[in-house]
């Protein structure tokens, strides 16, 4: 992209501390099985462990959002529908470009979980999950958007080269 | 159970590092004293004649824009002060030669130039008015 855009229109900014809220649940759930049960023997049986589905559901939510659009994310459409009638007014909106970022790093995160545990790799998951709790944990209950500084630092490091402006 | 006291234990350190930020955050920290040139930190070619508030953003930055918005207040309370943003989504070399891990990072300049106190993070309130006290008196009967 070479042409500028203006900035994404301001989303509440309670909708991704929600979506954050799921993600920890169901990652915490996946780490504690993941640690609970030991490596299952055969690919079939991996794939059905409980560690893995719940880590899928994060995967899936992640990839949507990455790919989709921030909005897209079935947590923030949960939250749209059924939280947000309930709640007051948004005291604070926010750009979504943030937020929309750190899914990107919550996709990648699971991807790598899931990739290890398939192939068999000890502890894939379980570090995975682990990473994903902190983080989730950070955006949900601390208000520290962790995906979001990972941006600076990666940058630093050349590890991503953006273009001008980042389409939302 | 092995598994719970682990499991427990992850949520610990999220819970660490979460109040860990909330301790640090925002803190001022004394500056080295290293003197920018009008002109060497990009668009900032002359410097108020207060105090410079120098802030480092990314364009993923999701505390950025408010801090933009208070800082933006606090120059136009102070007399002699001036807020200045620079955007590093495009300029690693100057994060990695400034040491900026974290964005916003804000530097006050006094009027030659000097570094006299950065925070890392959105600069809390009674620290940041501590550190522009000493470079733009507040005049007595205001207090």
């Amino acid at each position: 992209m070479t042409q500028p855009v203006p900035t994404p229109t301001p989303i509440d900014s309670r909708g991704p501390r929600f979506g954050a809220g799921v993600t920890f649940v169901l990652a915490l759930a996946a780490l504690f099985f993941g640690l609970l049960l030991p490596l299952e023997p055969t690919l079939l049986l991996r794939i059905a462990s409980p560690e893995f589905l719940l880590l899928l559901v994060v995967w899936i939510a992640f990839t949507i959002g990455t790919f989709f659009g921030i909005g897209a994310n079935p947590w923030a459409l949960v939250f749209r529908h059924w939280v947000r009638p309930r709640l007051s007014k948004p005291a604070v909106t926010e750009d979504p470009r943030p937020p929309h970022f750190a899914l990107g790093v919550g996709f990648a995160l699971s991807t790598i979980g899931l990739v290890l545990h398939v192939v068999g790799v000890p502890y894939g998951l379980i570090v995975a999950s682990a990473a994903i709790v902190i983080a989730s944990f950070l955006n949900a209950f601390v208000g520290y958007c962790l995906g979001c500084q990972v941006f600076l630092l990666l940058v630093r490091v050349g590890a991503i080269r953006p273009k001008s402006p980042i389409a939302g | 159970m092995l598994a719970l006291g682990i499991t427990g234990a992850v949520v610990a350190v999220a819970a660490g590092l979460g109040a860990l930020w909330r301790v640090t955050s925002g803190r001022r920290r004394r500056g080295d004293g290293e003197r920018f040139a009008p002109g060497e930190l990009p668009g900032l070619d002359d410097l108020a004649p207060g105090a410079t508030l120098v802030q480092f953003s990314t364009e993923l930055c999701a505390i950025c824009p408010a801090t933009r918005r208070y800082l933006e207040q606090v120059a136009a309370e102070r007399g002699g002060v001036r807020h200045h943003e620079i955007d590093l989504t495009h300029n690693p070399q100057l994060a990695q030669r400034l040491r900026i891990l974290q964005t916003p990072t804000v530097f006050v300049l006094d009027p030659a130039g000097r570094l006299t106190a950065r925070f890392g993070g959105a600069p809390r309130r009674a620290e940041l008015a501590d550190a522009l006290d000493q470079l733009v008196p507040q005049p007595e009967w205001n207090l």
